[in-house]
């Protein structure tokens, strides 16, 4: 019946419905109308690719993070007054993390979050090796809000922090120091030989830890160092695989 | 409507003169409302004056708030909507005027936004998701007409349905439609060159 009353559908009832189309709420004959017209027309399609190209773009666009002190003065020129403790909402879960943030803001305060994909053990390697640069100790791991969503939520400005740090010489050698902690406080764990580790907390070449004797020796020899000295080899290798491409992705950007 | 009557409640508390409530709302709403000037100025600095203004006009006019007439959600558009349109009218924003006069292909660097695109070498997936793009995207919007930017702007970033959308902009329905397929495509062919690659 419907068929026999509406024509075979038109380019600009088409390009009337586009929105729809999009959508994908057309339905009924409407819906058949279309697709027997957009078999049939070229042009037609191109529009509808065209249109659905520009909503994708759109939809890529993340939410813009407003400045600090945006809810401050809105709320300084209206009702002049500050933030009170509480009444300000604060999400749940918010925890070493959000204070780890505040920590660091002012060290990262220009640093945007640009994007590189990378493996998650990468993430949380980087967000342990962060908390022991801002005075947060290995041992006290099991004390901290570890979930995995809290995590996941960091990872991407983790991961750009960390690439910042190569960027600069001088957080390099802040790292490898502290690197060199973190291992010190992780051995024992790992080597259940807390005795040695206390009389030899670095690598040496001439008399290797039961630790170095599992890296292979050419390694060792290349990248390790002397007591004292930072500690390069103690990487994990998807580290420093990580670096020379981010670089990369920097000078192309 | 839950969430309505919450919002509602929220806003008689405001006007009765409970501070706290005042302060819920500007936590509550004010991502939204940066969001929308941040994006419809192409400014950080711009969007933080103006998200500020609106604050203070919602402030002082939060009593003219009509629950009978539409959710709070879409009158706080509406009065971000209006102050934006007020600001570009009276021209308190030329240099964002002037851009929006530039040509697609007036980078200083001489090269199209697709051409900029395609010279990262990366993969669809990441090209959508990088930080340049992200750039690329913002800058396209900028070059769109006020009309038509306002509209892909609260559909495709803020996903307000047509009906509300027609509310804010005071317009029909149809019209609103019109002017996103107008948005998208016109911002589809600033960045075409690269999605054609992409696919
Ligand atoms: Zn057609």
């Amino acid at each position: 019946m419907a068929g026999e009353i509406h024509s075979e559908m038109q380019c600009n009832q088409v390009e009337a419905l586009l929105a729809e189309i999009l959508d994908g709420t057309l339905q009924g004959e409407t819906l058949k109308g279309f697709e027997t017209h957009q078999q049939s027309c070229a042009s037609c399609r191109a529009m509808i690719d065209e249109a659905r190209a520009g909503m994708n773009w759109l939809e890529a666009l993340d939410e813009a993070e407003p400045p600090r002190n945006l809810v401050h003065n809105i709320l300084a020129q209206t009702i002049g007054a500050l933030p009170s403790e509480h009444a300000v909402v604060k999400p749940r879960g918010e925890g070493w993390l959000e204070r780890l943030k505040g920590r660091l803001a002012p060290m990262f305060a220009p640093i945007a979050t640009p994007r590189f994909a990378m493996s998650f053990g990468m993430a949380f390697f980087s967000i342990t090796m962060l908390l022991g640069i801002a005075g947060f100790h290995f041992a006290d791991v099991r004390h901290w809000d570890l979930s995995s969503k809290g995590i996941r939520r960091s990872y991407y400005e983790a991961q750009v922090r960390v690439m910042r740090y190569y960027e600069n010489v001088r957080w390099v050698y802040e790292i490898e120091s502290r690197v060199r902690d973190l291992r010190r406080a992780g051995a024992p764990d790992q080597n259940a030989q807390p005795q040695q580790q206390q009389e030899a907390p670095a690598p040496n070449p001439k008399n290797p830890s039961k630790s170095d004797n599992r890296r292979p020796g050419p390694q060792r020899q290349n990248y390790s160092r002397g007591n004292g000295e930072p500690v390069l080899a103690t990487f994990p290798a998807v580290m420093l695989a990580a670096i020379p491409q981010a670089r990369q992705n920097r000078r192309t950007a | 409507m839950d969430d309505n009557q919450a919002v509602n409640a929220l806003v008689r508390r405001c006007v009765s003169g409970d501070a706290a409530a005042w302060q819920e709302i500007v936590q509550q709403y004010h991502r939204r409302i940066y969001n929308i000037c941040y994006r419809f100025s192409g400014s950080a600095d711009d969007a933080s004056d103006l998200a500020q203004e609106v604050f203070i006009k919602m402030y002082r006019t939060l009593s003219t708030f009509d629950t009978t007439r539409a959710s709070f959600m879409t009158w706080v558009t509406t009065v971000t909507r209006n102050l934006l349109v007020d600001h570009f009218r009276k021209g308190k924003y030329d240099r964002i005027t002037d851009s929006l006069d530039a040509a697609p292909g007036d980078q200083e660097d001489g090269l199209t936004f697709a051409e900029r695109l395609e010279d990262k070498g990366l993969s669809p997936e990441a090209r959508v998701r990088s930080q340049e793009t992200q750039k690329l995207v913002h800058e396209a919007l900028r070059r769109l007409s006020p009309e038509l930017r306002e509209a892909v702007i609260l559909r495709d970033l803020q996903d307000m349905d047509y009906k509300d959308i027609a509310k804010v902009l005071n317009v029909p329905e149809g019209t609103v439609k019109s002017r996103i397929n107008r948005g998208r495509t016109e911002l589809a062919r600033l960045l075409q060159r690269n999605y054609k690659q992409a696919n």
